[in-house]
């Protein structure tokens, strides 16, 4: 059955995949990181349409901070003044094509063998939804969503650390 | 109320809120009170030529101004004005207010880094680097105050300050998602984005016409939406004795504006690298403390 909500999560799912292809064929830095966030916007709304309410405006926030913190970094370690720089998005051209056709195989391949049992018809309001998702994360998941957090973290001070021009001690 | 009148009645009550904004935006930068004023500015911008500088990046130049005061609208239609007078009850409101903000640094920066312009370009990367920093405190509040409801809808929020008000059930939240809105909203102590003093205007230096006028008026209904924002939030929103709800939510808001406004008259612009430390060192870590002081006074 065609309902409304197949036909935007259809139309989202395009221009989720759309502006993921936009990020590849510029040569900004800006309009890379912002085609990216509008790809992941799309997806957040494939949340709303799904009537995942809490996922979908979290994932709208985050992305919106994280792409453009990722932007500005991006500037930031390629040395592109106010990226207005030149630059392609994409290196080793042939095996990268590889890899996304492999992926794209293996990913299409495990959605349609999958067994996704019954659609549900039934399910939890937006309110108990942000309970149990709550629930969820801080009991069974808790142990994940900790590492993920700690280990992003470490990544980011590693990466600024690494960036920062320390004057060597021993040097005289 | 049938919901017709409901929107009618925001509409209405947001319209001349964000009038009476505006003249106070003029109060606050030359010190008269002009009630003509926006209005001159309003046909002024209306009708000015508009001028487009040269290899400007056409996308973002023609998505920014609309988007800039399109996330504002969204804010406004989750906000409750009175018990029933709200056009959409959010399950996660109090998510959705910051998922908002950070458009508007994203449209800052679209139009900042689009129009090609030196002074634009850097407005834009202040902007970001200002309006990230400020929506940590601003969604660490927000959480605090969730936390006494126990509900994301901002209806549920209003309902938990029935006894204490979250003023004084947390001022430490309620100081930082203040000061941390007007950063956002960059009027001038924050007003680094745009400051005409030291970038010449900044992200808007470029900008003529409709387009500015878009960001004008759209950073007016900022200011008003963040201050209805603080009211539903920690100034108990609807309630209050003898007048009809909605009319204590105007009022409140009106009163939060004008404090906004003072502050703007009174207070010097603070240095850009100031700004983000106060903020990184001071802000971040109270609004931890913040989270922190009010699950311990929940669960005793």
């Amino acid at each position: 059955m065609i309902s409304l909500q197949l036909i935007l999560l259809i139309i989202f799912g395009l221009v989720a995949i759309w502006f993921g292809w936009r990020v590849f064929m510029t040569s900004s830095m800006v309009r890379s990181a912002l085609s990216l966030l509008a790809s992941m916007v799309a997806i957040g709304i494939l949340f709303l349409v799904m009537e995942a309410e809490f996922l979908g405006v979290l994932q709208i926030m985050m992305m919106g901070t994280e792409m453009s913190i990722m932007a500005i970094f991006m500037m930031m370690y390629m040395m592109d003044p106010g990226g207005l720089g030149q630059m392609d998005m994409y290196h080793q051209k042939n095996i990268s094509i590889a890899a996304g056709v492999i992926v794209t195989v293996l990913i299409v391949g495990a959605a349609l063998t999958t067994d996704w049992g019954t659609i549900a018809t039934q399910f939890p309001g937006p309110h108990e939804q942000n309970r149990l998702l709550g629930m969820e994360i801080l009991k069974r998941s808790m142990m994940i969503f900790e590492t993920a957090g700690v280990t992003i973290l470490t990544g980011m001070i590693a990466s600024i650390a690494v960036a920062l021009s320390i004057k060597n001690s021993v040097e005289k | 109320m049938t919901p017709f009148l409901t929107v009618f009645i925001i509409t209405l009550l947001f319209l001349s809120g964000v009038y009476v904004a505006a003249v106070m935006e003029r109060w606050s930068v030359t010190g008269t009170v002009n009630w003509a004023g926006p209005m001159r500015s309003f046909l002024l911008l209306f009708a000015q030529e508009e001028i487009k500088t040269r290899k400007h990046d056409k996308v973002f130049f023609e998505t920014a101004p609309v988007l800039f005061i399109g996330v504002i609208l969204l804010t406004i239609s989750i906000l409750p004005f009175g018990r029933d007078s709200v056009i959409i009850d959010l399950g996660t409101g109090a998510l959705f207010i910051n998922a908002a903000l950070v458009y508007i640094m994203v449209s800052l920066l679209m139009v900042g880094w689009a129009v090609n312009g030196v002074y634009a370009m850097v407005g834009g990367w202040r902007a970001l680097a200002q309006l990230i920093a400020y929506s940590m405190p601003v969604v660490m509040a927000l959480t605090a105050t969730v936390m006494r409801a126990e509900s994301m809808f901002l209806t549920d929020i209003v309902e938990s300050q029935q006894g204490l008000w979250n003023i004084l059930y947390q001022p430490v939240g309620f100081i930082l998602f203040y000061i941390s809105t007007l950063a956002i909203t960059f009027l001038p102590p924050f007003n680094l984005p745009v400051a005409k003093g030291e970038l010449a205007g900044g992200v808007w230096a470029d900008l003529t016409g409709a387009r500015k006028l878009l960001f004008r008026l759209g950073r007016l209904t900022l200011v008003f939406t963040i201050s209805a924002a603080v009211v539903v939030l920690y100034l108990g929103g609807w309630m209050g004795p003898w007048l009809p709800d909605f009319a204590w939510t105007f009022l409140k808001t009106l009163l939060v504006a004008a404090s906004f406004f003072a502050i703007c008259r009174f207070m010097p612009r603070i240095r850009h690298d100031h700004l983000l430390e106060y903020n990184w060192k001071y802000g971040v870590p109270l609004a931890l403390y913040n989270i922190f002081q009010v699950g311990v006074v929940l669960l005793l």
